[in-house]
């Protein structure tokens, strides 16, 4: 068998799934944390203010990167959600539930962020504008997939109901990411683009990047912390949980 | 204007969830240790001859 598939299928193994996790989250969080602090500090210290925003536009390096992560995190649940209710594959159940709690985080995040920066530009702390009323749903989407999963006792079906909220609650995303641009919105438009011209000058973006990827990296040390927990309570009963508790030599 | 306060409060609120991020899993992942280690030693005793049924 291809080693790449071959290590694809034992990683859904709940066991080498739980060794995986313990190995590279510690490392994940370290990695995310070093290129956060990085770009926290070009943010603060290295880019000057803007000519019209003053400081507060350095809201924007952990604006966006929340933002960003608020959607990736709901389309990568969804996925994980889809294979979940097509093959059944317990992990992928388990991923999936675990990304709502981070991708939550995010969100909330990235509205209070937002929220912040708007009462000195905009005048208002909030404003029901279509792209905050969009993100606002999304944060109780999010909040009910962790409710619906938290509401049933049998943790399989309480993740397959979940999932499909996750599945269902997708179409909300290019909602989200068009809303700047099918409606009159305060929010500013696409400012920012990954592959495309930015509309910022260049000398500001590499904080920018820093945070990105530093959001990337920590989100995955928190999806897997997040999973092994929730695997360890599903596969409890097990000889190899409690040799990895501690309990059995 | 430096807006100084509302860009420390905005860094605090994202520092403060990647502590919540952090911590939260941190937390289950002890609880999980400790629920199998205290159903471990339940099922061992209760294996034990002698032990009650």
């Amino acid at each position: 068998m291809n080693p790449v598939l071959r290590w694809f299928h034992q990683l859904g193994s709940p066991p080498y799934f739980d060794r995986f996790a313990a190995r590279w989250a510690p490392w994940c969080y370290g990695l995310g944390a070093l290129a956060m602090a990085w770009g926290v500090y070009g943010a603060l210290f290295q880019v000057p203010a803007d000519y019209q925003q003053g400081d507060s536009f350095r809201i924007l390096y952990i604006h966006v990167p929340c933002a960003w992560m608020s959607m990736a995190v709901f389309a990568l649940m969804a996925v994980y959600a889809a294979i979940a209710l097509v093959w059944r594959i317990k992990l992928c159940e388990i991923l999936a539930m675990a990304c709502a709690p981070a991708g939550a985080a995010f969100t909330v995040a990235t509205l209070a962020t937002g929220s912040i920066w708007g009462k000195p530009m905009w005048g208002t702390w909030w404003d029901w504008d279509p792209r905050l009323t969009t993100e606002l749903i999304l944060l109780f989407l999010y909040l009910g997939v962790i409710g619906l999963y938290h509401a049933i006792d049998d943790r399989r079906q309480a993740a397959r109901a979940a999932g499909l909220l996750a599945v269902v609650g997708i179409v909300l995303l290019p909602v989200i990411h068009y809303s700047v641009t099918w409606w009159n919105s305060l929010h500013q438009g696409q400012t920012i683009s990954l592959f495309g011209e930015s509309k910022m000058d260049p000398s500001m973006l590499p904080p920018l990047w820093w945070m990105v990827l530093g959001t990337h990296v920590w989100f995955v040390g928190s999806l897997l912390a997040r999973a092994r927990a929730d695997n360890l309570r599903r596969e409890a009963g097990k000889d190899w949980a409690a040799q990895a508790a501690g309990a059995a030599s | 204007m430096s807006y100084r306060n509302y860009v420390i409060a905005a860094y605090a609120v994202f520092a403060a969830m990647l502590l919540w991020d952090y911590l939260a899993p941190k937390l289950q992942l002890s609880q999980a240790l400790r629920a199998i280690r205290l159903q471990y030693r339940r099922d061992a005793a209760r294996r034990k001859p002698g032990a009650q049924a």
